[in-house]
């Protein structure tokens, strides 16, 4: 496009592919070798399945697997809840300025995050659980729905709202037919993120969920400090599986992906 | 159907005046047109008869209502939006239904109502397309329908046919014309373009960069015997030459320093004696030839300095003795014309005295 | 916007905002109020007396350990931003500018590591590094070493490990900016006589700063918190403040200590941002003046 030799074009792609290489040889072998058949988990042993077993078998895995799920769906629909009450009834308003509060959430490394409700629920002497990570996981997700449904809320045309009402309907009406249909999109998109966010956090869950209560990525944490088996790779594939059908789901949703940003 | 009325209607935007005491009839019935540039606040005018903008003083009637404070959805206004704003997530036949939707009309109804509108738009066949999937003109069509099959008081229309390329516009002004007539609905038609305006117009009115109403009237009456040198140089294009009139026994003569006399037409109510006034005459309404003619109130002479073939007409710019610039639009009426006019000609300008405007603004 | 103005006289008394303050409510209950805590942690007195007001968690920082944690975190969030920044470029110039095909899919396979649990992300690098992971069992079969390189609990697994997860949060800016980039400028410059690296250096560069800047900041800032990383591919014996702000939080329960030293982190971690905005601006009006 810009005239560039083909030499420097060939070079070019070979770098890029490297950096593809780069990023899925260690997921390859991580998957390749949750099908290894040896319990020290570096060495090629042969082909089996019995490490997918022992993970279906394991109760602290599936604790584990309900814990994150529960969190997950619950962060999902109170995020969403309340972040389109928040888009919708707050954005044409005196609120609008303070849409920006739900900015900080990214803003904010998430260990300080973290630190923050920690220290929240600690001085309110709330116990840690699933509660509180539900509360926390739902701050997360706040911080994704609003940026986002706020951003698609202020693409749409807003000469479809003044047509809806020129042609007779209410608020209410316009915001049921037209609105929210062409929001969606966006919904779907957010909660989809939320949903994986919720799944894959590790510091805030790590820092919120007290003694008791694990999810999938602490218990992968712990294996990890504790000394691995293979069943750890056999999770992590699983987790993978699932992640990527989530983010296959989320692509192909109209809307512009590269703003999304997770 | 019922007439618009506007009384001293004021608008204000961030602190700036955009309309100021403004008031307007539109009769019912009419294809009515206001014209402005951009940045009059036209636009803004629609949309408060419309119901999307709330004056800040004044009052809007419909027929003998008070609709000023009336919400949006409730009137019995519909508009066409300037860039459609059609629902991009229905088709064509949900999007001109919609109204007919919220008010929960039976589905029977809606259908056979729908279908009938369609077909007089000419979208007769496009009935399930989704919008994404229409031209431009087919969008404004829906955005029509739309509007129309509410069967409302009155239509207002934002400058509906600016996306579109020439020829389309002009068969769609034609078509609207068509349209207004058969339903006698009253049509508001908002625009910059002069043309469309003449087109269209029963009746029209002129705002200028400030927001004001300079002058309503018939087409034709605002073409011919505009009011101010504004409508006279917005509608079509003019001559505007300032000078002194001096009124004698047997005629009136407009003086202007360094070029000469010309005879003017003056009505007898006034005082014009010594007063500064302004002539507009239309390039039209000049001949030019090469050769002397007689039986016109006006002669002067100049030096042609630019020709321009615009295929109906000729435009010609005649620098006169004092410099100024005089526009001639002469009709390409031969193919072979006896008299060819080229640079640097001098040619004789004529014109009729009644043909001239006497502005005094 | 003109339109606003009328909605809004309509729809002030219309608009019950009152159901859009939950949200709000959540997170000013949930991230502000808990920031202020830490804050409040970080000057309160020992022993629960809570109106004893004292410096003395700040004081007790001033012991150099600290600031060895505090640079080494600057230190690792610094060169990762730049390196990723570096390495996100190419791939999002290419992508935007090179692939027409399968960008899509392309797209969807550099975005998908990214949602893949940071954890499985970290556990899938021990593979590699480990004293008989991939790496290492490579360069034996090759005969290019004799004896297992010691890889894992290294500065380079550390910083090798971070760009690999930090990376696509450097990219997809950059990308969005490049792809919303008009083509037609690069036609423009070509015609009026540059060569690609003039057109690059002049057109293409100066205008997707600002999306590049948004990469650089979207790792830079996290990557300073970062401890998960340290601690499992680091060894756990150089501190980072992750890693130090978890130990008093969540061992030592020293909230106070560890309030003190959040907050000092933060005001680093400030510090560094404003640094980089400015040296960014700067930077930015020298290549406006050099055209």
């Amino acid at each position: 496009m810009t005239g560039r030799s083909s030499m420097s074009y060939y070079c070019f792609t070979f770098f890029i592919a490297l950096m593809y290489l780069f990023l899925y040889v260690p997921i390859i072998v991580l998957v390749l070798f949750s099908f290894n058949d040896s319990t020290f988990p570096y060495i090629w042993k042969g082909f089996t399945l019995r490490w997918y077993s022992e993970l279906w078998h394991s109760h602290e895995v599936w604790n584990a697997i309900s814990n994150s799920l529960i969190v997950a769906f619950s962060s999902v629909v109170l995020s969403i809840t309340m972040g389109i009450l928040a888009v919708l009834y707050g954005s044409r308003n005196r609120l609008a300025q303070l849409l920006v509060l739900f900015y900080g959430t990214l803003a904010i490394p998430e260990i300080v995050v973290a630190v923050g409700l920690l220290s929240f629920f600690s001085f309110f002497s709330i116990p840690f659980g699933l509660t509180t990570l539900i509360a926390a996981h739902t701050l997360l997700g706040l911080g994704y729905v609003v940026p986002l449904i706020y951003g698609r809320y202020r693409e749409l045309d807003y000469a479809l709202t003044e047509a809806s009402m020129d042609l007779g309907a209410t608020r209410a009406q316009t915001f049921y037919r037209i609105i929210i249909p062409l929001l969606a999109p966006a919904l779907l998109a957010s909660a989809l993120l939320v949903f994986v966010i919720s799944l894959d956090d590790f510091i805030i869950s790590f820092f919120c969920s007290g003694a008791s209560t694990q999810t999938l990525p602490m218990y992968i944490f712990s294996m990890i400090r504790s000394g691995t088996t293979p069943v750890v790779n056999a999770l992590s594939t699983g987790l993978l599986v699932v992640s990527s059908f989530l983010v296959l789901l989320f692509s192909s949703l109209n809307i512009k992906k590269v703003d999304m940003l997770p | 159907m019922r007439s618009i009325r506007l009384e001293h209607i004021k608008k204000v935007f961030d602190g700036e005046t955009i309309i100021d005491n403004l008031s307007l009839t539109i009769p019912s019935g009419k294809f009515f047109a206001l014209l402005g540039p951009s940045g009059s606040g036209k636009t803004t005018l629609l949309r408060l008869i419309a119901g999307l903008e709330i004056p800040e003083q004044g009052k809007i009637f419909l027929g003998n209502q008070d609709i000023t404070h009336m919400p949006v959805n409730e009137r019995r206004i519909n508009t066409v939006f300037q860039n459609y704003a059609l629902f991009p997530h229905m088709n064509v036949f949900d999007n001109v239904a919609y109204a007919m939707k919220l008010k929960k009309v039976p589905k029977d109804i809606i259908e056979q109502k729908v279908i009938k509108m369609l077909k007089i738009v000419h979208l007769d066949k496009h009935i399930y397309k989704s919008i994404r999937q229409l031209s431009g003109g087919q969008q404004q069509r829906v955005a029509l329908a739309r509007a129309i099959i509410n069967e409302p008081d009155v239509l207002l229309l934002d400058e509906p046919l600016a996306a579109l390329d020439l020829k389309l516009r002009e068969r769609m002004l034609l078509e609207l014309i068509e349209l207004q007539d058969t339903l006698k609905t009253t049509f508001v038609y908002v625009t910059h373009d002069q043309f469309e305006a003449l087109t269209v117009a029963d009746y029209m009115a002129i705002m200028n960069y400030d927001g004001e109403i300079e002058q309503v009237g018939t087409p034709k009456e605002i073409y011919e015997f505009p009011v101010s040198s504004f409508v006279a140089q917005f509608v079509g294009t003019t001559n505007i030459i300032k000078g002194i009139i001096q009124v004698n026994d047997t005629e009136a003569l407009l003086n202007i320093e360094g070029l000469q006399s010309f005879s003017v037409v003056i009505p007898k109510d006034k005082e014009w004696q010594g007063r500064e006034i302004m002539m507009s005459i239309r390039p039209e309404k000049i001949e030019i030839s090469k050769q002397p003619l007689t039986g016109f109130s006006n002669h002067l002479q100049g030096t042609v300095k630019s020709i321009v073939y615009h295929g109906r007409s000729t435009q010609y710019n005649v620098r006169l003795k004092n410099d100024f610039l005089l526009q001639v639009f002469e009709q390409n009426e031969e193919h072979f014309p006896q008299e060819v006019i080229d640079y640097d000609d001098v040619v004789n300008l004529y014109w009729q005295k009644e043909n001239v405007v006497l502005l005094e603004r | 916007m003109r339109a606003e103005t009328g909605f809004r006289s309509i729809f002030k008394q219309e608009l019950p905002f009152f159901w859009a303050t939950p949200a709000f409510v959540w997170q000013v209950l949930f991230l502000y109020i808990p920031l202020f805590l830490v804050l409040i942690y970080s000057i309160l007195g020992n022993a629960g007396l809570s109106e004893y007001l004292t410096l003395e968690h700040y004081t007790a920082l001033l012991d150099p350990m600290y600031a060895a944690i505090l640079l080494r975190s600057f230190m690792l969030a610094n060169v990762n931003a730049l390196l990723c920044t570096l390495l996100a470029f190419p791939v999002a110039y290419y992508l935007a500018f090179f692939v027409t095909r399968f960008k899509n899919h392309l797209i969807f396979f550099l975005i998908l590591p990214f949602w893949i649990s940071f954890m499985v992300q970290i556990y899938a690098w021990f593979f590699v590094l480990e004293k008989h992971g991939l790496i290492n069992s490579l360069l034996l079969n090759l005969g290019i070493i004799s004896q297992p390189i010691h890889l894992l609990n290294t500065p380079f697994a550390i910083y090798l490990v971070m760009i690999y997860c930090y990376v696509p949060f450097a990219v997809m800016p950059i990308y969005s900016t490049l792809e919303k980039f008009d083509k037609r400028l690069l036609e423009a410059s070509a015609d009026l006589g540059a060569t690609p690296w003039q057109t690059f250096l002049r057109v293409t560069l100066p205008l997707s700063a600002l999306g590049i800047r948004t990469g650089f900041f979207l790792v830079l800032v996290p990557s300073f918190g970062e401890f998960v990383i340290p601690t499992l591919l680091g060894g756990g014996k150089q501190l980072y403040v992750g890693s130090l702000i978890s130990h008093y939080f969540l061992l030592a329960r020293n909230f106070n200590l560890g309030a003190s030293f959040t907050c000092v982190s933060g005001i680093v971690l400030i510090i560094s941002g404003i640094s980089w905005y400015l040296l960014f601006r700067w930077a930015f009006n020298l290549s406006r003046r050099a055209q």
